[in-house]
């Protein structure tokens, strides 16, 4: 759909609700994709899909229809169910009006790329084809998925919000092995011609041939470096329990420590419109995305704020805008390892769990990479170990940070993090 | 829907492709969800759609659409052809011998959920919230009712047809408590079922409040865990989860075969393993059964439309046999596939999901009591908590719900912040008593996540009480 039929849509569905409040988001997706494993295309995928989201409220309660019907003249019968949902629900103490009228949205042109949004099959395959015969060639197996997608997303209230936004998304995500060595990488843009893919299949291969005849971890201090695919594994816990309401209710780490500090000097993070990748410019009640900083400096500065606490606790409604970014020095992942005297370099971890929700303690194992680090130089592999950590206390003990890259969700670091005793399992 | 299908695989035909087949479904799912004690989200979703799976020179094309108009329809086999033409044939897709496939199946479901009327979900949800909340230390509830009713039919070129009609229920509540400068939750975690409104009636949501309010209570006070070596007394909701981890994903071909090694990860079970591997203890026998009555993966044919079958994962201790779908059955030496290919919806390609499957319960008359009597110190364990295994499905973590000491044979004081470490084969060679059956519990879990882009499936397991020597406990702190 064209931007102005997604916005005629969401309208019309405003206008079909027939309640005092309601709020209306379209969303449209392309999402082709080819996965592979064991040196062989396993899946090819093109994905197109619409959907439609109606909140609709009279100003005590409210009730949310979702359907796929993307059809003005189904549009009647969607607002229909929608007020018979909202007749059998209750007065919510909690009730919030749809965003008040004149919002002002950020536009976030440099999301969008032309070429990705046409999904093209050939580039997919030949990068698919170019890894999996670079594989065979270094008697390795590889495994991955390589992908482009377009969004878009419409949002309308009934207080007279409008709004529209589209991205595109292309990345290639890949393993190579042999036997138990392996190795890992992600690429990620706006637009298919910033992925630089040749340099990252051989990085890739020479990476997996440093892995080979790993040894365990033996006990003693060692320095932390973390790719950063490994601070961003730790990372994305933050946002998951960063919220004001958790923090009101005692359940979160971040309790009474709005304006205080929780990790060292030397751990930033913010979301920013214009950041990689870009905000997307509303959320779907229509409230604008901004410019946040979460913690600066190592002090809490913000949590993310649903608009019931904000008006409740005087704060400002925050959300994060599906972009967060950790601050960053200078040097690459090997110029932070040329000043580690002894650590181990970690790129990546798998499987992060909360131990314990409260002191933010989580659990994982490292994948794909784990080398013992001394003098300044790679020494030898090592075998992947579990670890117990509070990562605000990591963060805490930074010694130094590395170039942003890409990652999910942000620009993110690689760190080095002072000693810790191994096992790291306590 | 089997007009749509079938149309739809005529146009298939007309495109000159090896194999076609054709997944359309129509889904509705009802949420009603009360958070401290307010009603937070009243709400139902309407999902339609249809998925194309092409092979064309052996390799495969999948398209997907939300449409159900014929242009919508057409395009999407356009796209599906074409990418599977462009993949070049580097897919080499053999797919294990069939019979052709057709009939319906519908799920058990004694009373619709949808319709029992929302003021009675809601009325029972109010109770079950304001029951938590009575404590002013309980400082956040959760409490949900979840229904979706899901139609399918699949049609391929070879002339198969299949038509589903399955009903799914799930309660879910939880209360947290904040004392002390603690904060500890517990949780009906009994999950879903292919049932209707009776599910809900009989898993007793209506008293689970004020249970879940005093043991939350209870727990955030407890003592922390002890650390060191000790005996586990663990029961099926909680093994539900470590037999998930544990045994489930790694006893999935696709792993085997290096598929999943950039996300969800490998195994460390070889394909030379069948028939071989020592898994566990001879008590420890793990049975596989996509018929199970009321089981979450028991939707009568999967997506490759094999049949729901029974065998044996695990018999008297050795791994027997991987679970499969029809393309990787042939790549692990077996002629047909064991039917576990299931996608989340029509919009996802189907992959190799875990099938229901459960640790089988003795018929011995053995209590839980009985089991922890021969345990000098150990700890009781009852529930899902913490949980985290490396991707190749051997060495693991887990906590729990809600913890006792075990000391000289009896159940003694509550404890909280457990966790347990151990290695997959070790773990499972250590179990030396399983309750009774009449003590088995099951678990419908919906959330399982594989595949890129992510999936969520759908299984259930279960198990009685039983009991583990010797286990690594500690550092929940």
């Amino acid at each position: 759909m064209t931007k102005q039929e997604m916005l005629a849509f969401v309208q019309a569905a405003v206008e079909a609700s027939g309640t005092i409040d309601s709020v209306a988001v379209l969303t449209e997706n392309r999402n082709a994709a080819v996965r592979f494993g064991q040196n062989r295309i396993t899946q090819n995928m093109d994905v197109f899909r619409r959907e439609l989201q109606l909140t609709v409220g009279d100003g005590k309660k409210q009730a949310t229809v979702t359907s796929q019907r993307i059809d003005l003249s189904a549009l009647a019968e969607i607002a229909s169910e929608a007020r018979s949902l909202l007749n059998t629900s209750t007065p919510d103490p909690e009730y919030m009006p749809p965003v008040e009228g004149g919002q002002v949205y950020p536009i976030i042109d440099e999301a969008w790329d032309e070429f990705t949004a046409g999904c093209p099959a050939a580039p997919r395959m030949e990068t698919v084809g170019k890894l999996i015969d670079t594989a065979g060639e270094n008697n390795m197996k590889t495994a991955g998925i390589c992908w482009m997608l377009n969004n878009q997303t419409a949002v309308a209230t009934s207080t007279g919000n409008l709004a529209a936004h589209r991205y595109t998304s292309a990345g290639l995500s890949f393993t190579m092995d042999r036997g138990l060595a392996s190795s890992r990488t992600f690429l990620k843009g706006t637009a298919w011609a910033e992925l630089e893919v040749d340099p990252e299949i051989q990085k890739v291969v020479e990476q997996v041939k440093m892995d080979e005849n790993a040894t365990d971890v033996p006990p003693g201090d060692y320095k932390l470096i973390l790719e950063p695919q490994a601070t961003w594994n730790l990372l994305m816990f933050l946002p998951w329990i960063m919220s004001a309401r958790l923090a009101d209710e005692g359940t979160s780490v971040f309790s009474g420590m709005e304006g205080k500090k929780i990790t060292g000097e030397n751990f930033s993070l913010s979301s920013s419109l214009y950041g990689t990748p870009p905000a997307i410019p509303f959320n779907t009640e229509g409230l604008p995305s901004r410019d946040v900083v979460w913690i600066e400096k190592g002090v809490l500065k913000n949590l993310p704020c649903d608009r019931f606490t904000a008006q409740k606790t005087g704060r400002p409604p925050l959300f994060v805008p599906e972009t967060m970014g950790m601050a960053g020095g200078e040097g690459s992942v090997e110029d932070l390892v040329a000043g580690v005297d002894r650590g181990i370099l970690i790129r990546r971890f798998w499987y992060i769990r909360f131990v314990d929700q409260k002191t933010l303690k989580l659990t994982g194992m490292t994948r794909d990479g784990v080398f013992l680090v001394e003098n300044g130089k790679i020494v030898k592999p090592l075998k992947d170990f579990r670890w117990n950590w509070r990562p605000l206390e990591l963060f805490s003990r930074i010694l130094n940070v590395g170039k942003p890259v890409q990652q999910a969700a942000g620009m993110i670091p690689p760190v080095v993090i002072a000693e810790q005793h191994y096992p790291f399992t306590d | 829907m089997k007009q749509l299908v079938q149309r739809t695989v005529d146009i298939l035909r007309g495109r000159g492709v090896d194999y076609g087949e054709v997944r359309a479904e129509l889904i509705r799912t009802e949420n009603t969800d009360f958070r401290n004690a307010r009603l937070d989200d009243c709400r139902t979703v309407e999902t339609q759609g249809i998925g194309i799976r092409v092979i064309v020179n052996g390799s495969w094309g999948f398209a997907a659409c939300t449409g159900l108009d014929r242009d919508d329809i057409e395009s999407a086999a356009t796209r599906a052809v074409d990418i599977a033409r462009a993949a070049g044939g580097r897919g080499k897709v053999e797919l294990a011998a069939l019979d052709i496939q057709q009939g319906t199946y519908s799920g058990p479901c004694s009373k619709d959920p949808f319709e029992v009327s929302r003021e009675d979900k809601i009325s029972l949800l109010q109770k079950a919230s304001d029951d938590m909340m009575k404590d002013p230390r309980i400082k956040n509830s959760y409490a949900q009712l979840w229904f979706e009713k899901r139609n399918r039919v699949i049609g391929t070129t070879r002339g198969d047809l299949i038509e589903t009609d399955l009903v799914f229920s799930q309660p879910t509540l939880t209360a947290t408590a904040v004392a002390g400068g603690d904060a500890q939750s517990r949780s009906m975690q009994d999950g879903a079922r292919i049932a209707g409104w009776e599910w809900i009636e009989q898993s007793g949501i209506g008293s689970w409040g004020e249970k879940a309010r005093e043991e939350a209570l209870m727990k955030v006070l407890a003592e922390e865990s002890p650390s060191g070596r000790m005996d586990l007394l663990l029961d099926g909701l909680h093994l539900s989860l470590t037999m998930h981890e544990s045994v489930g994903h790694p006893t999935e071909s696709d792993r085997a075969l290096g598929w999943e090694a950039n996300m969800a990860g490998r195994t460390f079970v070889k394909l030379s393993d069948q028939s071989s591997l020592h898994y566990g203890s001879s008590l420890v026998n793990f049975l596989a059964d996509n018929t199970l009555p009321y089981g979450v993966a028991t939707w009568g044919w999967d997506d490759d439309l094999v049949p729901g079958q029974k065998w044996y994962t695990v018999k008297n201790g050795i791994f027997q046999e991987f679970g499969s779908v029809r393309e990787t059955a042939l790549l692990i030496g077996k002629q047909a596939s064991r039917g576990c290919c299931r996608a989340m919806d029509t919009q996802c390609f189907p992959i190799n999901r875990q099938p229901n499957f459960y640790l089988e319960p003795p018929d011995n008359g053995v209590t839980p009591e009985e089991l922890a009597s021969d345990i000098e110190h150990g700890i009781w364990i009852e529930g899902r908590g913490s949980f985290s295994i490396d991707q190749r499905r051997e060495n693991f973590q887990f906590g729990g719900d809600l913890f006792w000491e075990i000391k000289n044979g009896k159940k003694t004081r509550p404890l909280k912040k457990v966790i347990y470490r151990s290695r997959t084969p070790e773990f499972w060679g250590s179990l030396d008593g399983i309750a009774d059956r009449k003590f088995f519990k099951t678990m419908g879990l919906l959330t399982c996540g594989k595949g890129e882009p992510g999936q969520s499936a759908r299984m259930t397991h279960g198990a009685s009480y039983s009991r583990f020597r010797g286990i690594e406990v500690g550092g929940g702190r």
